[in-house]
This record gives C-alpha cells, structure tokens and sequence, in this order.
C-alpha cells in the first residue's frame, strides 16, 4: 500500500514533466512543418521584413503558381508518380512470390536470400552507381523512366521481402493444410486463403516501396539528364540552386506541392501502417 | 518513357535529311531565358534541316551534369558553360575543335586575350566566347547619403579609398559593406589580377602555382575589412550573393560586391524607389585588371552533325543576338561589335556605359587553362579561402594550403 | 533483426516423401524467387561485383578511355589522401552523432508514447510524418529554419537576447552540429516506431512483479524495459549506423559538403571524386575502404552485444 501511494505522489510529480516533454517534441517535430507551411503563403516582401510575423498577412497563393511555373512541378510530378506507382506495382508482384517461398520453404535460397538482404543495406550506393550506370547505358535505359524504376525495385525489393516474408510467416501453416485436405489446388489455397491474411503486409510493402521510389535522390540524380524526365525530389534540388533572387516562398510552396501525395498515401493508411510497421519490427 | 539511343553513325554535315541538335542552356534570368528562347526559334524557322532544341540547365550543377552526359553518351550538341570549367573536358576528348569551323569574321571580332581563355595548350579553340562578367561595387545611394559620404565618382577606385567609404559607412549597427563570399575562390582569382596576382604559370599538365604576397592582396584586405575595420559583416561571407541581396535592399549594408548581371537582380526585385549606382571599378596596384573567364558555347565530340552545330554557335553569337543576351543578363558581350550594339541599344543609360567600359580591362588569367583547377578549387582553395574569411587561418596557413593542395591535385 | 523461422510442419513424414517433398520444394521455390532473382542479379549483384572490382582499375572520364587493373596503387593513394580521411572522420561522427542522439530521442519519445498520455496521437503522426517527406524537402525545409537573416531559429535567439546572427549551415563551427539535428529530425519515424513496437512486446506482468518489489520506476525502467527491449534496441542502432553512415541526399542539400568541406560526407566525397573529377576507379576504391570500416565497425559492436549478452 505504501508504495502505492509512493506512486501516487511520484505521478504527481512526473505527470506534469511527462507533458512538458512531449510537448517538447511536438514542437521539435511539428515546428518545422508548421514553418513550411506558412512559409509558402507569404510575399517575398513579408520575408524580408525587418520584423516577421509568423503567420502570414494574407493566404496569398502567387506563391504556389510561380513554384509550378518555375520548377515545372507538374512535370516532375508526373514523372515520379509515375516511376513510384510502377515500382509500387512491380515490387509487389515480384516480392509475393519470393516471400512466400522464403517464408514455407526451407532451402539454401532461405540463407542467400537472407545474406544478401542484410548486405545489400551495408554496400554504399557509390560502389553500385557506377558499373550501374554502365549496365543502364549499354541496355540504352540510361536517362529514362524505365531505366529509374528497375533501380528502384531491385534498391526496394531486399527490404519489402525482408518484411513480407515476415507477414507470411506470421500465418499459420496450417491454415493451408487444412485448405489442402479440403482438396483446393495450391494455387487457389494462396488466393483464398494467403492472400487474403496477407492484406496488411501487402499494405505496408507497398507503402514502403512507394514512398521509397517518391523519395529517392540519388540514383535520380546520376542516371537523369534530361529536365524533362526528372522526378520531384531532382527538380526540387535544382531549384534550391537555381542561382538569383531569394525565393523562400516558392521554395516552401513547391516543397509542400511534392510532399503533399506521400503524406495523403500515408495519411489514408496511417492506422494500417503504424501496426503494420508494429508487427512488421517485431518479426522483422 | 523513352529510350534514347545515340546512333553510332557520326555523320558530318553531309548527312541528308534534318537533324535536330540539343542545346543546353543555362540562362537562369528571366530577361535571358526569354532571349535565349527568341534566338531558337528564329534560328529554327530560318534553317528546317537543323532543328534546334533547347534544354534547360542550371549553373549549380554543371559540371556534374556534364561528367555524367558525356560518361552517359547523353551529352547535348551545343554545351554552354564558362572557361574555367571546360578545359578538364577538353583535355578528356569531349569538347570538338572548333578552330576549323568557325568563320574569320566570328574570330577576328573577338579579342586575342578572350580566345586565349578559350584555346587549349596545344592549340585548339573548344568553344566560343559568349558573355563576360566583373566584379562590381554596387551602392545604397541613400544610405550614402543618411551618412553624409559622398558617393564616388571618377574612372576608378583604390581598394584603399574603398575600405575608407566602407569604415564611413558603418554606424548604427549597419555595415558599409555586405558581400557573398560563400564561393570566394572566382571572387579572388578575378580581383587578384589587379594587383598582378596571376596564381598560376604554364598550361594543361604542366602548370604550376606561385602563391605570392600579391596573390594573397584581395583576401588580406577583405579580411582586414571585416575583422579590423570591422566594416564588412563577416556573417554575409558565409552565404551566397543572393543571400546578402535582401540586407542590401533593407539598408542593413551600403555597399554590395558582385558580378554585373546583380543589376538584372535589383531593377527586378529591389523594393519600390531603391536608389543605387555602380560605384567606379575596383583598382588594385597593377590597375583595373580582371580576369576574363567568359560563358562558353562548345559543341560535343560526341555530336553527330558538329558542322551544323557550330553553325549554330557562330549565329548565336552573331552581334545581334549576343548584345540581346547581353541586356538581359547585364553582362559583357564577348565581341566588340555586340559591345558596339548595346551602347547603340541602351545609349550608355544605367551604368551601361561604365558596364562596357569594364570590359576593356578584362585580360585573359593562367588559371583557366589549369586542367585541375576545378577540383583544386572545390577541395582546397574554397575551403582555405573561407577558413582565412572566417578569421579562423593566418596568412601564412592560407598560402601554404593553396600551394600544397595544388601539388595534392596535380600530383596526385 | 532476426528472421523468423518457418513453422515447423507438424506431422513428420516419412523420410522418403519427406526428401521427394523437398526436392519438389526446391524446384518450386526456386520457381517463385526467380521473378525477384533475375532483376536482382542483374541490376545488383552484377553491378556490386563490377563496382568492387572497379575499384582496383584505373578507370576514368575520358572518350575512349582504356581501362586498366592497377591493383593496389588506389589504396596505396588513398593511404595519402588527407581530405578522405578527413571526410571518413567527418562520417564518423555524423553517423555516430545522429545514431546515439536519434536512439536517445526516439527512447524517450517512445516511453512517452506507450504512457496514457493526451496528445500522444498527434506526437505519433508527428513522429511518422519525417518519412513520407523526400529527405530533399526535409533539407529545404531546414535551410529555411536555419535561415540567418530569415530563419525562425535565429529569430526565436533574437528574441529572447541571444545573438541571432549565427549562419548555422555556412560556418565552420556550427554545420556538422547543425546538420547532425536535421539528421536526427528525418530519421526519428524508423527508430521510434521500432522501439515503440518494442516496448509494448514486453510484458506487463514484469512490470507489475517489480511495482510489487517496489523498485522505482527507474530501477524498473534499467532492470526490467532496457533489457527486454535489448535485441530490438541493437538492430535498430545497427541498420540506423548504417544508413546514416551511407546517407547522401540530406546533406548534398542542405550543404553539399560544405562550407569548406565541413560536412563533407564519405558518400559526398566518393560521389564528388566520380562524377565531379571523373575518376571511377579511384572513387569504387573508396567504396570499397567504406565497405570494410562498415564492416568492422559492425563485427566489434555485434560482438560485443554478443558478449555481454553471454556473460
């Protein structure tokens, strides 16, 4: 009883900090998106003032169309969402299988595979990057959309299969026996059965690969030259450097224009994903 | 998606049919990317069998780009850049020759000293001169005023009387001067010529570097000025030009140092009734003397119709189309003839006149023909140029990484 | 992160169908894996191998080049070559930096999460939400923040009488700080959301056994949570030390290795050293050197979990 009561009073005291902590992170994490935000809708003259508000005067939206005009987002958006729903797709399709047959069979694959996960996260991509280019020029894929997405899905494929293997593995074998003794083929076991139990790890793969391809830079930058086949995060970084006038405002308004398809994706499925990525880290 | 292939074929300019050409641009102000455009398209209109089509480029990442296109075999025909970039790819086999294929009218117009920076140690021109820049002092004619200084007048100014306007001007928590040094090794290169301070002898493989007390002049005094005169903010050498534009709009610096083409960047975006001038040009003990490292058009080796190609160039060039670039960028035009169309064009008014004049003291510096001056640049002067504008290196260890990590890149 | 094993089969056959069975398994999972297999090889173990073996060629930008083998003479180069080394040194610190600092944050913002707290919905997303951002918008967003004539963080300085005029990004003191805290800010969402998973795997009745003893919440915290969450809070740090160790786009924006090589990234520098100067050869060399300090790093840190998880 004592010590229930030494619990209370410790509450008492550790409530409060426990708030003031939190609230710590909230601003540390949340600050600098809020600043984006309001960012993208002021007047250059009001970030040059002398003495800045924080929010802006006026929901002023030049802003946004000049960032489209300059930057040519629309384009680039085109192209990364194009070469992220290609990888999503490809991704997915090719790491089902695999995964199953890392996850049920035991074989000496099991091992390679495993090795090869683990080390394709170690080796840095400079050492990939140039035979790779190599490979691309030679098939002529190099300074294309199809050349991009076959980088992106071999770059996400270790770890979308690290993980959905997870998943499968997660599902009792003997739910497929049972399915067996009931006389369905193999094949429509998976499709009923599998399939179905695997929606969540099918979820969270292929918002991994998604987001991954979205995200990705640096093979963008070394295998694209031509401005009209750049993705997103390519023509933002240009536009960063584009030597001139300060342009924060259309800088703040073309990040948040790329930024805003990810985090609706992953706003859709935010619950999914979190305890997706839950059981996901603990398999994994 | 596409696929681009390049025909392995290198036809010259007999190949029959059209081809089209890329053309990689950097223009990046608006005024000349308008410009750019309209010489496309007349060109385009003009010649059907030669189409040329114009990609956008950006300064920043130049010389990355390129490495890759030119790795990649995605080089385009018609390659824009400055001297000082391009001698590396010139010396890999990149860059045509352009010596037999432009016309004499085209190389008699521009001034040996400019094809100099042009023109590899054995002797091939691998690009056309297209517009130059010096480095300019740009005044708050207000906040001259508000002090009570006078603004100077005159066909030139001592780096002395320069530090002495700045000392006037600082008072009331603001600087006589703001400037951009966050790349300080063009800055000084260009400016050390005044003093004579050449930096480097020789050419391609075999040049070497002399850092003297004359090479060492300009950072001395721009140190000087910002930690013993205490007039330039040392806060605006750690960020770019276009970072220090804004506190020379606000007031917060009266002067500001950059290349011509800022004046492009105040007239478009200098707040309402912003009153400033060209300040006389810099003069060091040696003169008015800058260096000439001029934008560049080359054509690529690589280039299935190089003929066409640098026909292209030499009309791009052509006085009328150069001194349109020219207005747009506020830069130099590389030919007298162009020089001779803008003053005709703008008659000599905003500091035209004293822009043009500049351009006569531009000479032609060793450094643009150092092969490794680009990675010397990136990995040991900039670094050691920004430490010693930071106040955090002496003279002496400034000197000696710049000897030293010269004979790292050339050695090595 | 260790895999998870196949369930066993429950019956045990007999060994004759057991070994047709396998042999049938063999062949169909084969058979699955090769749509993943063929792209994999193709565009990741040839390159890897090419790339390594790159590395000991003195291959370089040029038309027409001819590449040869020169053996050791890009390491016997590289030995001397300070700047790498300085740049291997700069590495090291910012993967060691973001790693420790980004474990110690994501600890605390994770215990937080697992109380019964108000807010802690918002303080999740907030966690997530550096994930779905390009880490090129994360360094834009930051060298806004960061800002000195402009940026809140010198402004909110100002404001309270601190000297607001500090390039964060442009001087030599402050990058390699100011670049470790953008580190840690992008890559909270991994290390939280795996902790947190973490957390709540270990069992209450542990907690409850030590509440009775009355340890407090301390003791309970370093005799009961910390060990339990150990496994997860080692492969956490070790694929974190790798990524930050192997990271480029965060700082190729935010500073491009500057000012004056402050930030100068080993990928950064291997990146520069080929498509800048052109020498690929010299830089798959420096690829490789990084292979081999990853993996010793990796080696002593495992081992020594190993060992004191054995003693």
């Amino acid at each position: 009883m004592s010590s229930a009561l030494l619990a209370g009073r410790r509450s008492r005291v550790a409530r409060p900090l426990q708030y003031l902590a939190l609230a710590g992170y909230i601003v540390f994490l949340g600050f600098p998106l809020l600043f984006l935000l309001t960012t993208a809708f002021k007047t250059p003259r009001e970030l040059q003032a002398p003495d800045p508000t924080f929010l802006p005067q006026s929901l002023d939206l030049a802003n946004f169309g000049l960032a489209i005009a300059k930057a040519n987002l629309v384009q680039a958006a085109g192209n990364s969402l194009i070469v992220a729903v290609s990888t999503t797709i490809v991704v997915t399709l090719i790491s089902l299988p695999a995964a199953y047959a890392l996850a049920r069979f035991k074989t000496r694959l099991r091992g390679i595979a495993t090795g090869w996960i683990l080390l394709s996260q170690v080796f840095p991509f400079i050492l990939i990057i140039i035979p790779l280019f190599l490979v691309l020029k030679q098939a002529g894929l190099l300074n294309s959309l199809l050349g991009l997405i076959l980088v992106y899905t071999v770059w996400s494929l270790p770890f979308a299969l690290w993980m959905l293997q997870g998943y499968v593995a997660g599902i009792p074998v003997e739910l497929e026996e049972a399915g067996a003794m009931d006389g369905g083929s193999k094949l429509l076991i998976l499709v009923r059965i599998v399939l179905p139990l695997l929606a969540p790890g099918l979820v969270a793969t292929s918002l991994f690969a998604f987001i991954s391809a979205w995200n990705e830079f640096f093979f963008a930058l070394v295998l694209i030259q031509d401005p009209a086949l750049q993705t997103l995060p390519l023509t933002l970084a240009r536009f960063v450097g584009a030597e001139g006038q300060v342009q924060l405002g259309q800088l703040a308004a073309g990040s948040l224009l790329a930024t805003i398809p990810s985090l609706l994706f992953f706003a859709l499925i935010q619950r999914r994903l979190t305890s997706g990525l839950l059981s996901g880290a603990v398999k994994g | 998606m596409r696929i681009r292939r390049r025909s392995p074929s290198g036809g010259g300019a007999t190949s029959a049919g059209p081809v089209t050409l890329t053309f990689q641009s950097l223009a990046f102000q608006d005024t000349t990317i308008a410009a750019t455009k309209e010489i496309v398209d007349s060109w385009n209109s003009d010649n059907p069998d030669t189409q040329i089509k114009l990609v956008q480029g950006s300064w920043d990442n130049v010389h990355d780009q390129l490495v890759t296109q030119f790795q990649g075999g995605t080089a385009p025909d018609i390659i824009h850049d400055e001297s000082a970039d391009i001698m590396g790819f010139a010396e890999q086999g990149y860059l045509a020759d352009l010596k037999p294929m432009l016309s004499d009218d085209v190389k008699s117009s521009i001034s040996d000293g400019i094809w100099k920076s042009v023109t590899t140690a054995d002797g091939a021109i691998v690009a056309a001169p297209t517009l130059l820049q010096s480095y300019v002092v740009f005044a708050n004619k207000d906040a001259f005023d508000a002090a009570g200084v006078e603004v100077p007048t005159g066909d030139s100014m001592t780096w002395d009387e320069f530090a002495d306007l700045s000392k006037k001007l600082t008072k009331d928590g603001k600087f006589g001067l703001g400037w951009g040094m966050k790349s300080p090794t063009a800055t000084v290169m260009n400016l050390a010529l005044g003093f004579g301070g050449t930096f480097f002898k020789g050419s391609g493989d075999k040049t070497t570097i002399d850092v003297t007390d004359k090479e060492l002049e300009v950072p001395k005094r721009i140190n000087a000025m910002a930690y013993t005169d205490k007039s330039l903010d040392p806060v605006s050498l750690t960020q770019s030009g276009s970072d220090v534009l804004p506190g020379f709009f606000g007031g917060q610096y009266a002067m500001y140092v950059g290349g011509n083409y800022i004046a492009q960047q105040i007239t478009e975006s200098a707040p309402a009734g912003f009153n400033w001038v060209e300040l006389p040009p810099l003069k060091g003990s040696e003169g008015m003397d800058q260096a000439a490292n001029p934008q560049t058009m080359s054509v690529s080796a690589q280039s299935k119709a190089p003929e066409q190609a640098a026909k292209f160039v030499e009309y791009f060039i052509n006085a009328e189309n150069l001194a349109k670039l020219a207005e747009g960028d506020w830069l130099i035009p590389s030919s007298q003839d162009a020089r001779d169309q803008v003053l005709k064009d703008t008659k000599g008014e905003n500091g035209w006149d004293q822009t043009i004049a500049s351009g006569d003291s531009l000479v032609a510096a060793p450094f643009q023909a150092a092969v490794n001056y680009p990675q010397w640049k990136d990995q040991y002067a900039t670094p050691a140029l920004q430490q010693y504008l930071a106040n955090s290196i002496s003279l002496e260890d400034l000197q000696k990484q710049l000897t030293d990590g010269w004979s790292s890149v050339s050695g090595g | 992160m260790t895999a998870a094993t196949a369930s066993p089969i429950a019956t045990a056959p007999a060994p004759r169908r057991r070994r047709r069975q396998a042999f049938r398994n063999s062949r169909d999972a084969w058979l699955l894996t090769l749509p993943a297999l063929i792209p994999v090889v193709l565009f990741s173990v040839y390159p890897l191998v090419q790339g390594i073996l790159l590395g000991f060629t003195d291959a370089k930008a040029g038309l027409n080049q001819v590449v040869t083998f020169n053996g050791v003479d890009n390491y016997t180069r590289l030995a001397g070559n300070e700047l790498f080394w300085n740049s291997f040194r700069i590495g090291l610190v910012w993967a060691f930096g973001v790693t420790i600092l980004q474990f110690l944050a994501a600890l605390g913002l994770s215990l937080l999460l697992n109380m019964n707290l108000r807010f802690r919905g918002l303080a999740r997303t907030l966690a997530l939400v550096p994930w779905a951002i390009p880490p090129v918008i994360i360094a834009i967003m930051w060298r806004l923040m960061l800002n000195p004539s402009y940026g809140p963080v010198n402004e909110g300085l100002r404001a309270v009488g601190l000297p607001g005029d500090i390039n964060w990004l442009g001087s030599f003191a402050t990058a390699l700080p100011a670049v470790i805290v953008v580190g840690v800010w992008a890559g909270m969402p991994q290390t939280t959301i795996t902790l947190l998973a973490g957390l709540q795997n270990v069992p209450t009745e542990l907690h409850e056994a030590a509440a009775i003893d009355g340890s407090s919440t301390w003791q309970r915290f370093w005799h009961v949570t910390l060990p339990a969450l150990r496994p997860i809070i080692i492969a956490i740090t070790t694929l974190d030390l790798i990524w930050n160790f192997n990271s480029f786009a965060l700082v190729f924006v935010l500073t491009a290795g500057g000012p004056g090589g402050q930030t100068m990234l080993p990928m950064l520098f291997a990146y520069n050293e080929a498509f800048r100067y052109g020498n690929f050869g010299y830089a798959a060399a420096m690829g490789n050197v990084m292979v081999i300090v990853i993996a010793i790093f990796l080696f002593l840190y495992l081992r020594s979990q190993a060992r004191s998880r054995l003693s």
